[in-house]
Parts: structure tokens; C-alpha cells; sequence
């Protein structure tokens, strides 16, 4: 029997690791609820942001909270590029986005996601490990390691601020209100491209900047199929949340971090993965707009 | 006298020549393969297995993704399960190779109807996301189960029968053939391509269309598995690599490279994606997924249809013959 100072140590870096979880899956959330589209490749830019994280920690020694901040900057100008390459052909002049540029979308972006796995597993023969040990920090008994907590309590502030940025500033606004409804936020004087290209690169800094932080938790070490992993949690997370909620990423990251953890305790790890991959099927066929209201 | 012996196949002739040209091509083509089997050169003849391996999973995807536009990212969960299906039924059961084909199917076929019921009533990217944490899941799960290799995945020692091979997937594949073309015309054509244009009209004309979805979706798991199967016996193992993404957007590419929801096009794009397969595949192992990734990019953004569908939508004369 587990005594309550295990249990509580495991809820602690189930959260801990539920906001980089959220952090991840934020952009996915961001793109998802502006355009409408969704990217499959996600899991190929979080791996490429554990890798820039690993880069810069090769090169000038910087940790991946550092990491994060070229990793966002860097993440921008690759999400504008997206969306030029990507969506605006699809999305151009578009007032509802239909059943078929979902699928052409999809599909492109699915081919660009192996592809880029293919030249990163031609490029890395294995897995590389970047080192970032700050400590450890006694909490009421038990020992969190301090990396864990940095990179969490920085994923929940990449949540916090784009939550402001959407609600307080006029492109915030002007995002929410393309994402909302088209027709509408042309008439209200937003350009259409410009909103859509700003929120895909958005989308693409957090996405990077959080696999920046996921290096803490990457105990294998980066290799190019982490993408595989962290891209189906992703859509776990932002179907559970339900696409386009903001707050959506928190509620899903925490659940499946939690969810990760407390399983890992009674079943084998790949079915722990298993099961939370597997959990986005009955959300999708009971609550498809998530479990948030 | 000769009009009493030939009057005999005269309606046959007639029904043949009414086909149209697309049909009599495929049926020539698969005719020639059954009957060119025992004059090829082993290496040959070995390719020509690969091929219609390759054949059966794009017909296979087309009947579910082509048809209807449901995008199945996960088709490669069929392919692993027909897979573990023989290999467990050939190791621990001892059938014979055949019938584990047979229980290939049988289990794509019945994991359809379980995804095929929860998630077919999800449209565009919920399905497609649905569909692609199956492979994953299965991948894990294969690889944490004792029984099923614990990710060593089951070798098999069946022997050298690429005899029986040839004609177990030249039969599937020619059934799945004329299973697609008979799904592309009359009713069931019409109904089809309803659901594929507007699924909220077909519903409203009268269309029963969650019924007709699953039977497709089903028909494709059940293929994929039987032609999984045969590639476990083909390749004398099943492991749990077997669920890897890259066999999903193979299937796409050759469905996307031929022209989705066409007759002909999951044939010509099973050519066109086993070619660079046989020779990239010895220079440089990532060089295929790379320039099928690309391909699938180029192709879906800049000319949708693929080969059969830009060729009719810019040739309105071949629209008569090229289906």
C-alpha cells in the first residue's frame, strides 16, 4: 500500500509535468481554434525545439529555459513560413473552412511530418542527452527535482501570458475574432492573411519553446521519433480540453500528465501511453467539444 | 453451324466490351500477373508479390479514404493486426499460413467494426486524429504484451512458398478490384459518391449513410488485414515496427499519387510508389519516406486529384474511358 507522502509525490510531478504537457499542446490549440486546420505535423516542430534546446546547450551552454526564448523567436518566423507553404493556398479568400481543405491540409502536413522525421533519423543516429541539473527541492518530505519545476512553472506562464495577449491586446482580439467567425472580423477591419499567419507563428513559438522545456523529462535522451509521442498526447490534450479553448491545454495536460503518472504506478509503462493515447476515442465520441463548457 | 457454336460466349463478349476501357485494362493486367506466375524469374516473381501486397493496401485505403473522404491516418493498424493475427495463429494455434491469412482478415475486419463504430460518426480532423492514436496504441501494447513477442516481435519459420503466396494476394487483390468497381457505379456508385460530395444530403435523399460507411470501412480493415498477413508471411515475422506510420502514409501516397476514390488510380499508384521503394530502399534508407513525404506534399497542395482525378478534370474526353 502506497503510503500519502508517494502518492502525494506522484500527483506533484504529474502536474508538474501536465503544464509542459499543456505547453506543448498549446500551439497545436492556438492554430487549431484560429484556422481551423489541423497541423500533423506538430510532433516533428516540438522535436525540432528539444533539438534547438539541445544546440544551444552544445554551443553557448544555455539551459533549456533560455533555450526556450530563441526557441520561441525561431519558432515565429518557421510558423509564418508554415502558413505561407502550408495553409495560405487552402485558406485564402475562404469564409468557412470545409470538409476539404481539412483534408488537403492534413494530408500535406502529414507527408511533411515524415519527412522531416526521416531527415532527422538520417541526420541523428542517436539519441542525444542535454545536461540540466539545477537540484533538487525538499517539499513537506519529498524531493522534486528543481529542473522539473522551472520548466513547469515557465510552461504554465507561456499559458498565463497567451491567455493576456488573446484577451488584452488588440491582435489578441483580432485573433479570437477570425478564429470566431470570419465574415465578421473582415468587416471589423482585421486582415484576414496577417491574423492567420501571426497565430500559426504564435502557435509555432510556444510549440518549439515547449519542447525546449520537455528536454527535462526526455530521460532516453532526443532522438527524432519523439514526435511520435508527443504529437498524439498533444491531440489527446486538445480534444480533451476542446479546440480553441485556451484554458483547454491546462485542463488536458494536467488530466493526461496525472493520468501518465498515477497509471504508470499499476500497469507496465506502454500501456500507461497506450491508455492515454487511447482515451481520446471515447472524448471524441461522448463530449467532442471537450470537457470544458 | 458456327453461329450455334460461337453464340455461346456472344453475351459474354457483349458484357466484356461493355465494362469500358478501365476495367479491361485491370482485368488484362490481372490475368497477365496470374498467368505470367509460373514463367517469372524468382526475383522477379518476389517483386511481383511486393507489388500486389502494395496493390491491396492502396485499393484498401481508397475504399475508405477515396470513397468517402474520411482521411485514415491509422490504415496501418490493420496491417499490424492481420500480421499479429497470423503469427499468433501460425506459433501458438499451428495453422497453416492460409488460414492465418483468413484470421487476418477476420480480425482487420472486426477492429474496423469496433473503430469503425465509435469514430465514423466524427468528420474530418477528430476521425483522422482518432484514427492515427490507433497504430500508437497498438505499437505499445504489442510491445508490452509477453504473448506477442514483448517487442521482439513473433519470427516465423513457414518455409519457401511463394507460390502459395502469389495466388493468395492475387486473389485478394482481384477481388478487391472488382469489389471497387463494382462500388463506383449504379446505386451504390451514386450513393457513394453522395456521401463523399455532401453526407448531410446523401443522409437527406434517403441514404443510409452510417450503414454504408461502415460496411466500407469494414471491407477496408478486413483487406488490409488479409494483405498484412500475407507481408508477415512474406517477410517470415511480424514485429511491432509493423505499425509504423510510415506504412499509413504509403498507403495515402499511393492513393493521393493515383487519384483518391478512382479505379484505376490506387494501381498506378502502387507502381509508382513500389519503384523508387525497390531502389531507394538500397541506397539510402530514409531516402523513400523523404521523397514519398514530399511527393504526398507537392501533390496534395498543387494537384489534388492525383493522376485520374487531373487528368479528367483537365481531358474532358478521357472522363468516358478513365475511371
Amino acid at each position: 500500500m502506497a503510503d500519502i507522502g508517494t502518492v502525494v509525490a506522484s500527483l506533484v510531478y504529474g502536474v508538474l509535468l501536465g503544464f509542459v504537457f499543456a505547453a506543448i499542446a498549446h500551439g497545436l490549440n492556438l492554430i487549431w481554434g484560429v484556422t481551423k486546420v489541423v497541423n500533423a505535423a506538430h510532433g516533428e516542430f516540438i522535436m525540432l525545439g528539444a533539438y534547438g534546446a539541445y544546440f544551444l546547450n552544445l554551443a553557448w551552454g544555455l539551459d533549456p529555459l533560455t533555450a526556450s526564448l530563441i526557441d520561441a523567436a525561431l519558432g515565429l518566423g518557421v510558423g509564418v513560413a508554415f502558413y505561407f507553404a502550408f495553409l495560405h493556398r487552402e485558406l485564402r479568400g475562404k469564409e468557412q473552412i470545409g470538409l476539404q481543405t481539412e483534408l488537403v491540409t492534413l494530408v500535406a502536413t502529414f507527408g511533411l511530418g515524415l519527412a522531416i522525421v526521416n531527415v532527422g533519423t538520417l541526420a541523428f543516429r542517436y539519441p542525444v542527452g542535454l545536461r540540466y541539473n539545477p537540484g533538487n527541492v525538499v517539499l513537506g518530505g519529498l524531493s522534486v527535482p528543481l529542473g522539473g519545476v522551472y520548466v513547469g512553472l515557465a510552461s504554465l506562464g507561456i499559458i498565463v501570458v497567451s491567455h493576456l495577449f488573446l484577451t488584452r491586446t488588440y491582435l489578441g482580439n483580432a485573433i479570437r475574432a477570425y478564429g470566431q467567425d470570419i465574415v465578421a472580423a473582415k468587416l471589423m477591419g482585421v486582415n484576414p492573411t496577417a491574423v492567420a499567419a501571426i497565430a500559426t507563428g504564435i502557435g509555432f513559438a510556444m510549440t518549439m519553446a515547449g519542447g525546449a522545456f520537455l528536454t527535462v523529462y526526455l530521460r532516453a535522451g532526443i532522438t527524432p521519433l519523439i514526435g511520435l509521442t508527443y504529437a498524439p498526447i498533444s491531440f489527446v490534450i486538445v480534444v480533451l480540453g476542446g479546440p480553441g479553448k485556451m484554458w483547454g491545454s491546462l485542463v488536458g495536460g494536467v488530466t493526461i500528465g496525472v493520468l501518465l503518472d498515477v497509471l504508470q504506478a499499476f500497469v507496465p509503462v506502454e500501456f500507461a501511453y497506450a491508455a492515454a493515447f487511447l482515451f481520446v476515442i471515447p472524448i471524441l465520441a461522448l463530449r467532442p467539444e471537450g470537457i470544458l463548457r | 453451324m458456327t453461329d450455334l457454336r460461337t453464340a455461346w460466349f456472344r453475351p459474354a463478349w457483349r458484357k466484356l466490351k461493355a465494362l469500358g476501357p478501365t476495367a479491361q485494362a485491370l482485368a488484362v493486367a490481372l490475368v497477365a500477373l496470374a498467368a505470367l506466375g509460373p514463367i517469372l524469374p524468382v526475383a522477379l516473381f518476389v517483386i511481383a508479390i511486393l507489388f500486389m501486397i502494395y496493390a491491396t493496401w492502396a485499393y484498401s485505403i481508397n475504399l475508405i479514404t477515396g470513397m468517402t473522404g474520411y482521411v485514415s491516418f491509422g490504415h496501418v493498424v490493420f496491417v499490424g493486426t492481420g500480421g499479429y493475427a497470423l503469427g499468433y495463429g501460425v506459433k501458438v494455434w499451428n495453422l497453416a499460413p492460409l488460414a492465418g491469412v483468413a484470421l487476418g482478415g477476420l480480425f482487420g475486419a472486426l477492429l474496423a467494426v469496433g473503430i469503425g463504430a465509435v469514430t465514423l460518426r466524427l468528420r474530418g480532423a477528430y476521425f483522422a486524429i482518432a484514427t492515427l492514436v490507433t497504430p500508437l496504441a497498438a505499437f505499445y501494447i504489442v510491445s508490452g504484451t509477453p504473448a506477442l513477442g514483448d517487442g521482439a516481435g513473433l519470427p516465423m519459420n513457414l518455409g519457401f512458398q511463394i507460390g502459395t503466396q502469389y495466388y493468395t494476394i492475387w486473389a485478394l487483390l482481384t477481388a478487391e478490384v472488382a469489389l471497387t468497381w463494382w462500388a463506383t457505379r449504379g446505386r451504390l456508385g451514386l450513393g457513394i459518391h453522395a456521401l463523399r460530395e455532401d453526407e448531410d444530403a446523401a443522409r437527406a435523399v434517403g441514404i443510409h449513410v452510417p450503414r454504408l460507411k461502415l460496411i466500407l470501412y469494414v471491407l477496408s480493415g478486413g483487406f488490409a488485414g488479409a494483405a498484412g498477413a500475407v507481408f508477415a508471411w512474406y517477410v517470415s515475422g511480424v514485429f511491432p515496427d509493423t505499425f509504423s506510420l510510415l506504412f499509413s502514409l504509403t498507403m495515402l501516397a499511393m492513393i493521393i499519387i493515383g487519384g483518391m476514390g478512382t479505379v484505376l488510380g490506387p494501381m498506378l499508384g502502387a507502381v509508382i510508389v513500389l519503384i523508387p521503394h525497390l531502389y531507394l530502399l538500397r541506397i539510402l534508407p530514409q531516402g523513400e519516406p523523404i521523397a514519398i513525404g514530399v511527393a504526398v506534399i507537392l501533390i496534395a497542395l498543387f494537384l489534388p486529384g492525383g493522376i485520374v482525378g487531373t487528368i479528367r478534370r483537365y481531358v474532358p474526353e478521357a472522363r468516358r474511358y478513365l475511371e
